[in-house]
This record gives structure tokens, C-alpha cells and sequence, in this order.
């Protein structure tokens, strides 16, 4: 793929000039690291948001449609154009999972939407971003409209798709296309292989995750931080001029709750916190590859810094692992 | 389709769940179209005090007068919700289980003799009740849900998750990180979150979830250097009463505060 230069200098210019286009989205430093939509691109940092960007796709809520009575009405789709700039080898290859789940199985409209209109540039990390980052044990691949590598002095920003092609086509000024590869070395995340071994099926029944589960809140945190996490549940919401009005809604939801599970005469399938916990593992680890060829988990490790004990199950599935092999 | 009877009343409390139903100013026209308000004594001179189909009913029971009350609108009801967190568990008036009556009775009250309080008790403990909304004020949207659930012919949703669910949506810095003595882990959400959004940590206003794990609120709590007394404290403001496993969990030492059980 097509190499380019911008010089650093340059990258305020550039980004200023993407926003009269674009709606800008990248990662803001308050109290937290957040994805938010860029008023200033000098607000703009390049760490690892300590929140997915999946809410920019997948909404929190999302109105599926409005009735009234037995007539239906799908809201207009009106998604801006969105340039996401820094986002992270693990938060890109996040969103090649979520679009197999809404626009593969079954194409999502409300999904496709926001995606359609999206850029996705990425911005390599040379290292891990935090010691939870297991990214490097997750299998994962080069996939960006652009990706950015910090050089000192400047960027080398590599295409990766179409959609990367025109913006550079559109933005020319800014780039200079340079007679070079980006090399396997240079793509890669160090210190990021703390997973030794990424199939974990054989170990259900260990008693090893039981510490890991009684230090488990099942506030669901780590599914609202994951970036691949896609459970949802859906409700109606009435108008109280008129019941027959209103809206049906889809909003997140996560396994770890006993609420997720309750179905037709309260019946709750996994009512135990230990299900539950082992539910979210084997999904990420297991259940999804079995379906989709390749692990829902990026290995971001948002799910272990965000937790509020932080539980660390890669360190615990290694040492069920070592403890097997000996 | 006859509209039903809707009743709300408050015993002992301070009638600010009352005022959060009222709060819905642009909806409670819409709703009283709905049902017939048939008792509301708060905000109506006439009311009338029997026959109702749902009576929401505010407030925990204090004195003698209180549980008369109560126990003549579970007669006079179909559906007996608990409005707030005084009626679901007992909330700040409630925390009198856990000092010695001698303590302060007598620097709020010159004749003692006249007081005719009974325990002080959410109002489960003395009549089936069939749904709660808590909190302390519960969310106004969700008395208005409950009765739209309601008369769509629903069971009305009872939120079930923690605090914390909806807190991490809504983006927020968790604040037992920042060593805040936030118990949103083991309370009962569907506030969206409304005081940690704020950054003021969660007392637990709407009392525990039936998930919780209250051993390990306890135990970190304990780690960011919150003592035993602390911790008692704060989990008893809002909904002591439900937490029974507490006497169990801490074993707070030289502590004179024990439930004073009488009858």
C-alpha cells in the first residue's frame, strides 16, 4: 500500500481543514480519555481511550421506529460524515467484529448508517498502552482507511482502503507520497503477548476462575467498556397523550446482568454470578471464533482497567494454563 | 375501558416523592386523563379513601397512626405500590434502628410520654406490597412508566441492574477509583445514574440489588481505607433494614449502636 509523508507541523493544519468537511472524532484527555467530537483539534491526544468507540456505531439508544397505532415509521437517518482520527490497532480491529455481527448476519441499518459514513484513521501504538493490553496475542489484522506512524519529526501514513485513497486525493496538499513500505517490524506492538494460549475451551470447569468470580460485582462495566460487546435489549416507550404512540427502542445491555437472561415467566437462564462471568470469557474467547473464524476479543484490556476490582482473567487463564502443564 | 382508580398517598415522610410524580408537569395532565385521580390529598381538597385500583403510597411507618393507615389502603386497593425509599426500605428514618432511643429522645422531645412511635419500618414489613419504585426521590419518568405499564395491561418494569450500568453509559470516571466510598455496585440503578454524574458518589438511595455482592462492597471499601464504622454508616442510611447480612459481614468492635428490637 501507498506510503505518504506529513510532517508534524502540518497536522493541526490538516485536521482543521478535515473539520470543515467532517464532523472530527478522536480521543480528548479530561479525567479520562474519551472519543469525542473535536471542537479544537489541539484537545486532541494520542492515548488510548479509557471508553470504546463503538457508541458512535452502535448506539447506547437507538430508536428503531416510531408508531402510532399499527402504522410504522423508521427515523430518518441523518449521520454525519465522520472522520475518526487515533483510533488503536485493537479499536479498528473492534469494528471488523461488530460489522460482522450488524452487517453480515443481518444488515443493521441504523448500524450501517453510521459506518458507511465513517473514515477510520488509525494511530499506531509502538508499545502497549497500558499493562492490561494483551493485543498481540489476539491475532490481529492491518485494517484502516489510514494508518498514522509516529516518525519524530513526522508522520508516514500508509493507505489501507478506498476511502483512505480519496481523502488523501482529497487532502493532497498535506501528503507526500513517499517510495517505501511500512515494514512487519514497524507494525509491530511490543510487550503486548501476555496471553499464552488463546483457546481456553478446556478450562470451564477449573476451579481456577473462582477467586475471579467472587470478586466480581456483575456491575457490567466491562461489557459498557468492551469494544466488541454487542448485547442489547429492547423496550417500547409510550407517549402518555396517547398510548397507541411511541417509540421502540434498542439499548445496550450486557450479559453480566441476571436482567439480560430473564425471559417469559422470570425464569432467569443464568442466575448465578459464576455463569455469568465464565459467559462473557468464552464468548470473547471461544464461542464467537467457533461462529466467525477469529476472537471477539481485540485484547484492548479496557474491560480489566475499567473494572472496578480489577480483574485480570488473562493472568488468571495462564495460570490454570502453567498449573495444566505441569 | 373504565379508567382506574389511582390513589396517591404519604405517611411518615417528607412528601418529595409526591412532588417527583407532580414534578412531570408536562405529562400529569396527559396522565390524569388516563386514570381517575380519585385521592391525591397533597394536591386536592375533596379525596376520596376507599375503592382504589393501584394507591401509590409514600413514607415509612412511624407511629400507630401510620400503620392504620396503611393497613386500611391494602384493604381498599387492588395494587399496593411502595413510592421512594422510604417506603421500600426504610431510608433516613429508618436509620432510629440503629442508635439507642436514650441517646437523643430527649433533646427533641419535653414529654416523652406522649411519643407513640413504633419501629420504624418500610411498609413490606407489615403489608404485601406489589411493586416498589425506589429511591430517594424515585425518577419521575418511572412512576409515569409504571402507569402507562400499567394500563397497557403490562407488568410493569422493575429495573434490576446496578447503578453502575448506567453510569459507565453515560461515560462517567468510575469514583471508587478516585477512592470515593461509592456503593453504586451493589444499588438498585434506574436513577441514570443522576449523582455520580455529578461526581458525588452513590449512597445507595435505592436499596441493594438482589445480585449484590455485598461481601465484596465491604471488602473494598475496606481496602481504600474506609473503617468498619464507616462503611456500617453509609450502607445503613438509605436501606439498613435490607441489608441484614451487614451485622454479619462487619464486625464492628466497641460500637454501641445495636438494633433495638422491641415487640
Amino acid at each position: 500500500m501507498q506510503v505518504f509523508r506529513l510532517e508534524k507541523k502540518r497536522l493541526m493544519p490538516f485536521l482543521r481543514k478535515v473539520m470543515r468537511s467532517y464532523e472530527l472524532v478522536a480521543p480528548v484527555k479530561t479525567d479520562l480519555v474519551r472519543f469525542e467530537k473535536i471542537k479544537n483539534p489541539k484537545s486532541i491526544c494520542f492515548e488510548k481511550p479509557y471508553f470504546p468507540v463503538k457508541g458512535f456505531f452502535f448506539k447506547k439508544h437507538q430508536v428503531l421506529f416510531e408508531f402510532d397505532g399499527s402504522r410504522v415509521k423508521i427515523p430518518a437517518n441523518n449521520e454525519p460524515e465522520r472522520v475518526f482520527f487515533g483510533l488503536k490497532k485493537c479499536d479498528l480491529n473492534a469494528i471488523i467484529r461488530q460489522d460482522k455481527v450488524f452487517l453480515e448476519d443481518a444488515e443493521d441499518p441504523y448500524y450501517k448508517a453510521s459506518r458507511e459514513k465513517s473514515f477510520l484513521l488509525g494511530f499506531h501504538c509502538d508499545e502497549a498502552c497500558s499493562e492490561y493490553c494483551f493485543c498481540g496475542s489476539m491475532e490481529l489484522v492491518d485494517f484502516y482507511d489510514l494508518m498514522f506512524y509516529d516518525k519524530g519529526n513526522h508522520f508516514l501514513v500508509e493507505e489501507g482502503s478506498e476511502k483512505g485513497r480519496f481523502l488523501i486525493s482529497k487532502f493532497k496538499e498535506f501528503f507526500k507520497p513517499v517510495p517505501r513500505k511500512i515494514t512487519q517490524e514497524e507494525k509491530e506492538i511490543k510487550g503486548t503477548d501476555r496471553l499464552k494460549k488463546n483457546s481456553i475451551t478446556h478450562l470451564y470447569d477449573h476451579p481456577g476462575w473462582q477467586k475471579d468470580v467472587e470478586n466480581c460485582f456483575s456491575c457490567g462495566a466491562c461489557t459498557a467498556l468492551c469494544p466488541t460487546c454487542y448485547c442489547f435489549e429492547i423496550h417500547d416507550e409510550v407517549k402518555s397523550s396517547c398510548l397507541s404512540k411511541g417509540c421502540r427502542k434498542r439499548c445496550w445491555s450486557s450479559c453480566q446482568l441476571q436482567s439480560f437472561t430473564r425471559v417469559a415467566g422470570d425464569h432467569v437462564f443464568r442466575e448465578k454470578r459464576e455463569e455469568r462471568f465464565k459467559h462473557r470469557i468464552f464468548h470473547q474467547l471461544g464461542y464467537f471464533k467457533e461462529k466467525y473464524g477469529m476472537n471477539l476479543c481485540v485484547g484492548c484490556g479496557r474491560c480489566i482497567e475499567g473494572c472496578p476490582t480489577r480483574i485480570d482473567f488473562i493472568k488468571t487463564i495462564n495460570e490454570m494454563e502453567d498449573e495444566q502443564r505441569e | 375501558m373504565t379508567k382506574p382508580k389511582v390513589g396517591f398517598f404519604g405517611i411518615t415522610g417528607c412528601a418529595g416523592c409526591l412532588l417527583s410524580f407532580i414534578f412531570n408537569e408536562d405529562e400529569i395532565l396527559d396522565i390524569t386523563n388516563l386514570v381517575n385521580l380519585k385521592a391525591f390529598p397533597f394536591i386536592k381538597e375533596v379525596n376520596a379513601d376507599d375503592n382504589f385500583d393501584i394507591v401509590f403510597l409514600e413514607g415509612l411507618v412511624a407511629s400507630k397512626e401510620d400503620l392504620e393507615t396503611l393497613k386500611k389502603l391494602r384493604g381498599n386497593t387492588k395494587i399496593l405500590v411502595s413510592l421512594g425509599a422510604c417506603a421500600c426500605t426504610g431510608c433516613v428514618p429508618a436509620y432510629r434502628h440503629f442508635t439507642l432511643k436514650e441517646n437523643y429522645e430527649h433533646l427533641l422531645y419535653e414529654k416523652r410520654e406522649r411519643i407513640r412511635d413504633v419501629e420504624p419500618t418500610p411498609i413490606d414489613a407489615h403489608v404485601k406490597v406489589d411493586y416498589f419504585i425506589p429511591g430517594c426521590p424515585p425518577n419521575k419518568k418511572e412512576i409515569l412508566s409504571f402507569i402507562k405499564d400499567l394500563l397497557l395491561g403490562k407488568k410493569p418494569r422493575q429495573y434490576t441492574d446496578p447503578v453502575c450500568v448506567e453510569c459507565r453509559r453515560n461515560n462517567n470516571l468510575c469514583l471508587l477509583d478516585i477512592g470515593k466510598p461509592c456503593l453504586g455496585p451493589i444499588t438498585l440503578g434506574g436513577c441514570n445514574s443522576v449523582c455520580t454524574n455529578g461526581g458525588f458518589e452513590c449512597w445507595g438511595c435505592r436499596g441493594p440489588t438482589k445480585d449484590m455482592n455485598l461481601d465484596l462492597m465491604i471488602k473494598v471499601l475496606k481496602e481504600k481505607g474506609f473503617d468498619d464504622k464507616f462503611i456500617k454508616d453509609r450502607m445503613r442510611t438509605f436501606a439498613g433494614l435490607k441489608l441484614p447480612v451487614l451485622e454479619r459481614v462487619i464486625n464492628a468492635k466497641g460500637n454501641n449502636a445495636k438494633p433495638h428490637n422491641k415487640d
